[in-house]
């Protein structure tokens, strides 16, 4: 897959502002000179940072440094914990734009590339990774982001195509008369000229029909001994404790539901 | 996720394919076997390429790259269990990257040894550990809610 990325990419770096990363709090205050990269613009950026120090809490966002991102702040070198804010809740992600969440789910991708990184070379050295728990942060952020923006999604497919699914599909039946969900795939040509798809056998011949009949008696034979077995259950607990009749029986045990 | 996308059936002329919000996740390994100065080694999925590896570093990380080069790390299959079964380290994909404009890299020392440990035992040690004793005596019971101490026994 020889992909990409957009082009608008480039600038999203410098715009992304403090109230999208609440998340890294501890790399807000990065003065250090680099240490490890020669040739790099940080100087530059230092700079930057110390003019607008003021506003220092507003704006966050990490100019662009290559490969310094690979790295945590440098203050945070060697410390045993580093302090970092809660990760973001699906209701916070619902109330971004879809720019803003585009912009947030680099933020939290070069994040986890820090985390991954520093997580490797702990292991290397056999020392303890310092606050392991972020990476389940910025894991945890980076899968609500994604469900908010499959909402989404969702709902402008609904609302222009009236189709539920992302892929459409259909129930199937297979050559052993057993039901699946079959999804449609896309096809180069027509289905009648496809060798590979009319070969295929969706449908089930009478002589199965013994083993469908078969295979319903086994599922009905399981589950009614298994709300045998609960029931049974259910009759030793009451005769241990007899207290427990008093109170009403779970759902799965009444008359009504089987 | 790029993952889990669904691209339309490529036909010739049309555009190339997007990926808008990508899930590869690069890890910045300190090289195993010396390499020159202006090698970065990445672990990278598997699914990765070259030219994934050069725009991903291009367009996110804004790097200049002169050359990707990449190999498939066989992981360990002698490992034994309990049950003496086979146990399989995953392989992994391993890319040299090679940077251009004369950039050079060196991978910094992320568990910088801040002041020196003192030798448990010594007089410093003591002092520390009797001024931790004597400020956590001092603080306040967080269980009084801030009720004087007039009002204890």
């Amino acid at each position: 897959m020889a992909g990409s990325w957009a082009a608008g990419l480039r600038l999203f770096c410098g715009r992304v502002s403090a109230a999208l990363r609440p998340l890294i709090v501890s790399r807000s205050g990065g003065t250090a000179g680099c240490s490890g990269l020669n040739q790099c613009n940080f100087h530059k950026t230092a700079e930057k940072v110390n003019s607008l120090q003021h506003c220092r809490l507003l704006h966050t966002s990490g100019p662009l440094k290559g490969l310094e991102e690979f790295f945590d702040d440098p203050n945070n070198w060697g410390e045993s914990t580093v302090k970092s804010g809660a990760s973001w809740t699906i209701e916070q992600l619902r109330a971004k734009s879809s720019e803003d969440l585009h912009k947030l789910w680099y933020v939290l991708l070069k994040e986890k590339n820090m985390l991954l990184t520093l997580e490797q070379e702990s292991k290397r050295q056999r020392v303890a990774m310092p606050s392991p728990e972020r990476m389940e942060k910025v894991d945890d952020s980076m899968s609500r982001l994604d469900t908010v923006i499959k909402e989404r999604e969702d709902a402008l497919r609904l609302l222009q195509t009236g189709q539920e699914k992302e892929r459409p599909g259909d129930w199937r039946r297979n050559c052993f008369g057993q039901t699946y969900w079959y999804t449609f795939k896309e096809w180069p040509i027509p289905w009648h000229l496809n060798r590979k798809y009319t070969s295929k056998k969706f449908f089930a011949l009478p002589y199965v029909n013994r083993y469908i009949r078969l295979r319903i008696e086994n599922h009905l034979r399981k589950r009614a001994r298994q709300q045998r077995l609960e029931k049974q259950k259910w009759r030793d607990l009451q005769r241990k404790f007899p207290h427990l009749a008093e109170k009403p029986q779970p759902a799965s045990l009444s008359p009504g539901s089987s | 996720m790029a993952k889990n996308m669904m691209y339309p059936l490529y036909q010739l002329g049309n555009p190339q394919l997007r990926i808008f919000r990508t899930d590869f996740f690069l890890t910045l390994v300190r090289p195993g076997v010396p390499q020159p100065e202006d090698i970065v080694q990445f672990r990278i999925p598997m699914k990765m390429t070259k030219f994934d590896v050069q725009n991903y570093l291009q367009k996110i990380y804004n790097v200049p790259v002169a050359a990707v080069r990449t190999r498939i790390q066989y992981g360990k299959n002698n490992k034994r269990d309990y049950k003496n079964q086979r146990i399989k380290v995953p392989d992994y994909k391993v890319a040299y990257v090679q940077l251009a404009h004369g950039q050079t890299f060196q991978f910094p020392d992320l568990f910088l040894e801040k002041g020196k440990t003192l030798e448990p035992g010594s007089f410093e040690d003591i002092q520390n550990k009797f001024m931790e004793d004597e400020r956590q005596r001092q603080k306040e019971d967080p269980w009084r809610a801030g009720v004087s101490n007039w009002f204890g026994l």
